[in-house]
C-alpha cells in the first residue's frame, strides 16, 4: 500500500486526544505511523491537503442488502463492497434477505470466506427463523460461532410473539443480539405507502404508523420480560421514537437505527407514483422526520443505516403497486445526513462508533501504531451520482443523476486504500 | 360542430387532478354540443374519423367500456378492445409492453382501466399516445366524476354552492375521490357518509365533511350520490353483512319522503337494488340515474374530441 500523508485533517474520534482538532496523519503499510500537529512527509508519500475535511473511523452499516447468494443480478458481495467503500464504509452488516437465507453456519462462512481481507469487512447477519418463515428458530448459536454478528429475519417481521420472545431469550444465553424489524402485517394490510394525507389523495391503502409502533411496543415488552438486549431496525414513526425513548429512560437494553432516507424524504414525494420512493417502512410525514431528527440528537436513535436495497430496473420501473421496495443507498448516506443537518462529529458517532459498539466490535483507533481503518470526507464538496460514479449494480434511487453535497475522499482498511 | 379553438391544459386525462376549472368548463360546453347531437336522428359526427382508439381493460367493466365505445363510434373513430383479467396483470408481459404492442398497430389513443392506482400516470411516462383513465384502482375515475358534475349542472344550472353527499364505500372508491376533487373545483360542498370502516382515516385532509348518520347526511345535502357497494373490491370484511349495511345506509322511499326538502339521487351504477338503494327510490322522479348514463356518452365524446384535437 502507498504511503499517505493527510495534512490538516480534522480528527473525529471520542478517544483521540486530537478529537475535533486538525492534525497531520501519516499512513504507512496500512498502519497509522504518525499523528501530530505537523508531521514531515517521508518523501515517498502521497500528500493530501485535508483542510476542511474530516477523518473518522470507517463508517459501519448495520443494514445493507448484497443479495448474494440468490439475487446476484441486483448486487453481489463484490459490487456491494465496492459501493460501500465508495460511500465511506469499511464495515457492513448484511441482511439475510438471500436465497437461501443466511440461516446456518455454511451461509455465514460462505460470506466471510468470499469477503475476507477486502477493503470492506462484511459481517453476516443470521436469520432468526428457518427460511425466515417465522416458525422455528434457526441455529443461532452455531451461526454466532461462525461469525454472524446479530440476528434478524431481514425484511420479514417476526409476527409470532412467542418466537420473538424465545429468540431474545435464547440469544441472550451467548450474549447474542436480536434485531427487530417492527411491522404488524395485519395492521399494514395491503398498504404500499404511509397512511396519511398523500395515501388518501392517491386513493391508495396506507400502512399506518401504528403497524410499526404496535410491534415496537410489543418487542420492548418482550425484551424487558426476558431481560434481553434488542435492537430496532429502521424505525420511521414518531411514535416509535417516543416508545424507545421511554424504554431507554427506564434502563432497558434497547438500541435502534434509522435509514438515512427517512431523515430527508417524506410521503409527499409519492404524488407522481415514482416507485423510487417506494420503501419499507414507508416514507412518513414531516412530523415523523422531525421526531426522528430529534431522536438522533437526544441519543434515542443510536445509528443511521443505508438500508441499501438494490433492485433491477424490471422490479422498479413498473406500476407502483407491484414495484419492489427499497433504495440503493450506500453511496448517499453521507450526503443525506449532511442534508438532514447532522454535524460531522454526529456523523462519526452515528455511522462509525455506535454501530460497532452495538455489535460489540472494536471501534478502530486513530492512534500511532493502529491499523488504519478510516474514512476522510469533505462535507462541502459536491458530486453527482450517475452512471459514472455509481458503484452498485443497481440504480434504484431518487438521487440518481442528482447533485449531492458531501463527498468521500479517502477510505482505508485492511492495508488497502481507495482514493 | 364549431371549429375547435380551445384545448385542455393536459395531454392526458389521468385524473381530475390534471384539470383546472377552465378545462372542466370546456369539457362541459363541448359535452353540451354533443348531447344535442345525440338527440338528433343522425347521432354520428365525423370529428374523429381516421383516429384509432384502443380500449384496454385490465379489469372487468361493461358499462364504462360500452359508454366509451359508443362515444367513440358517435365520433366516427375506429376502435379496438383489449381485455385482460386483473389476475393476470402482475404476471407475464409488462403493462408498457402490452400497450406498446397495441400502439405499434398505429393506435392514436388509449382508454385504460387498471386495478392499480397510478397505472395511467406510470404509463404516461412511457408512451406518447393520449391516455384516458377509465379507472385506476381506488385512485381516479375522471370521466365518471365529470359526468356526475355535468348531471348536477344540468339539473340545477350550476354546481357551485351545491351540497353533495357521497354515500357508501369511500375507502375503495375511485368514483368518490374523483367526485370530491371535481365538485370542489367547481365550488360545491362535499360530504362523505358511510360505515366508519369504509371512510379513510385521513379523508378530512381533502376538505370534506364526514358523517356516519345517513339521515343527517340526507338532511344536509342537495344531491345524494349513492355508491355501489363493491364487495369484490374488499379483500377483507369491513362490515358484517349486506343486510346490516342496508339497514344503516340503504336509501329507501320512506327516508326520502321524511326529508323536509326534495333532494336529487344519483348512482354511478350498476345498482344493487335493495342494498344501497331501493327500487322505488331508483325509479323515482328524484333519481337522475339514467340521465347520468346518457350524459356519460356526451362527456366521453367531449373528452376524446378535445384530447384528439391537441395532436391535429
Amino acid at each position: 500500500m502507498k504511503t499517505l500523508l493527510l495534512q490538516s485533517v480534522t480528527i473525529l474520534h471520542p478517544e483521540s486526544s486530537f478529537n475535533k482538532k486538525a492534525a497531520d496523519v501519516l499512513i504507512t503499510n496500512g498502519k497509522i505511523t504518525a499523528i501530530g500537529s505537523s508531521v514531515k512527509s517521508p518523501g515517498n508519500a502521497d500528500v493530501i491537503d485535508c483542510k476542511g475535511k474530516y477523518l473518522s473511523p470507517g463508517f459501519f452499516d448495520l443494514n445493507a442488502n448484497f443479495f448474494e447468494p440468490g439475487f446476484e443480478t441486483k448486487e453481489g458481495l463484490e459490487s456491494g463492497s465496492v459501493a460501500a467503500a465508495a460511500g465511506g464504509f469499511t464495515g457492513v452488516a448484511i441482511m439475510p434477505n438471500t436465497q437461501p437465507a443466511v440461516q446456518s453456519k455454511s451461509e455465514v462462512s460462505y460470506i466471510l470466506n468470499r469477503t475476507k481481507g477486502n477493503l470492506v469487512d462484511v459481517y453476516p447477519l443470521g436469520a432468526i427463523s428457518q427460511n425466515r418463515e417465522g416458525k422455528d428458530l434457526a441455529e443461532l448459536y452455531d451461526m454466532h460461532l461462525a461469525g454472524a454478528v446479530a440476528f434478524t429475519d431481514g425484511n420479514k417481521p417476526v409476527a409470532d410473539s412467542g418466537l420473538m420472545s424465545r429468540a431474545l431469550l435464547y440469544a441472550k444465553g451467548f450474549d447474542g443480539l436480536v434485531f427487530s424489524y417492527a411491522e404488524d402485517l395485519q395492521i399494514a394490510g395491503k398498504g404500499k405507502m404511509n397512511e396519511g394525507r398523500m395515501s388518501t389523495y392517491l386513493g391508495m391503502k396506507g400502512i399506518p404508523a401504528l403497524a410499526e409502533e404496535i410491534m415496537v411496543a410489543r418487542d420492548i415488552y418482550l425484551a424487558e420480560y426476558n431481560d434481553a438486549r434488542i435492537h430496532f431496525s429502521t424505525i420511521s414513526a414518531a411514535g416509535s421514537v417516543a416508545l424507545i425513548r421511554a424504554a431507554k429512560k427506564k434502563g432497558l437494553k434497547v438500541t435502534c437505527d434509522v435509514a438515512a432516507h427517512h431523515l430527508v424524504l417524506t410521503e409527499d414525494l409519492l404524488e407522481g407514483f415514482d416507485s423510487n420512493y417506494k420503501v419499507k417502512p414507508p416514507l412518513r410525514t414531516r412530523e415523523d422526520v422531525k421526531a426522528l431528527l430529534k431522536g438522533l440528537n437526544d441519543g434515542t436513535i443510536d445509528v443511521v443505516v443505508s438500508q441499501h436495497t438494490p433492485h433491477e430496473i424490471e422490479f422498479k420501473d413498473v406500476e407502483f403497486e407491484i414495484a419492489s421496495y427499497g433504495i440503493t443507498g450506500l453511496q448517499t448516506v453521507l450526503p443525506l445526513l449532511l442534508k438532514a443537518g447532522l454535524a460531522p462529529e454526529a456523523i462519526a458517532e452515528k455511522l462509525a462508533v455506535n454501530p460497532r459498539t452495538i455489535l460489540g466490535l472494536p471501534v478502530p483507533e486513530l492512534n500511532e501504531g493502529a491499523e488504519a481503518n478510516f474514512v476522510v470526507f469533505d462535507p462541502t464538496a459536491e458530486w453527482e451520482l450517475n452512471s459514472q460514479t455509481n458503484r452498485s449494480k443497481s440504480t434504484n434511487t431518487p438521487f440518481f443523476n442528482q447533485e449531492l453535497t458531501g463527498r468521500v475522499i479517502v477510505v482505508c482498511n485492511n492495508g488497502q486504500v481507495n482514493l | 360542430m364549431a371549429e375547435q379553438s380551445q384545448t385542455l391544459s393536459s395531454k392526458h386525462l389521468l385524473g381530475i387532478k390534471d384539470l383546472n376549472t377552465r378545462d372542466i368548463e370546456l369539457i362541459f360546453e363541448t359535452a353540451d354540443t354533443f348531447k344535442d347531437v345525440l338527440n338528433r336522428p343522425i347521432k354520428k359526427v365525423p370529428s374523429l374519423r381516421d383516429v384509432t382508439i384502443a380500449n384496454i381493460f385490465f379489469e372487468n367493466s361493461t358499462r364504462t367500456r360500452l359508454s366509451f365505445e359508443l362515444a367513440q363510434k358517435r365520433l366516427s373513430a375506429d376502435t379496438v378492445n383489449f381485455a385482460a383479467s386483473s389476475s393476470s396483470v402482475s404476471k407475464g408481459e409488462t403493462l408498457v409492453d402490452t400497450v406498446n404492442n397495441i400502439l405499434a398497430m398505429k393506435v392514436d389513443m388509449v382508454v385504460m382501466r387498471h386495478p392499480y392506482a397510478g397505472a395511467g400516470v406510470f404509463l404516461s411516462k412511457h408512451i406518447d399516445a393520449h391516455i384516458v383513465n377509465a379507472g385506476d384502482g381506488a385512485h381516479e375515475h375522471p370521466t365518471q366524476a365529470l359526468l356526475d358534475a355535468f348531471s348536477i349542472r344540468e339539473k340545477y344550472g350550476d354546481v357551485a354552492g351545491k351540497k353533495v353527499a357521497i354515500i357508501g364505500d369511500i375507502l375503495h372508491s375511485r368514483v368518490a375521490l374523483s367526485n370530491i376533487l371535481c365538485l370542489q373545483k367547481l365550488g360545491a360542498e362535499v360530504m362523505v357518509c358511510g360505515p366508519t370502516t369504509l371512510i379513510p382515516k385521513y379523508i378530512h385532509t381533502l376538505g370534506v365533511k364526514i358523517e356516519h348518520d345517513l339521515l343527517k347526511a340526507l338532511n344536509w345535502c342537495d344531491v345524494a350520490n349513492m355508491l355501489r357497494i363493491q364487495l369484490e373490491r374488499q379483500d377483507i370484511k369491513y362490515f358484517p353483512s349486506l343486510r346490516e349495511y342496508s339497514m344503516l345506509y340503504g336509501l329507501n322511499k320512506k327516508i326520502l319522503d321524511s326529508l323536509d326538502k326534495e333532494i336529487t339521487v344519483m348512482h354511478p351504477g350498476p345498482i344493487n337494488r335493495g342494498v344501497e338503494i331501493t327500487s322505488d327510490v331508483a325509479d323515482s322522479k328524484q333519481s337522475i340515474i339514467l340521465d347520468q348514463v346518457e350524459n356519460g356518452v356526451a362527456i366521453r365524446m367531449a373528452v376524446l374530441y378535445l384530447l384528439a384535437g391537441q395532436s391535429s
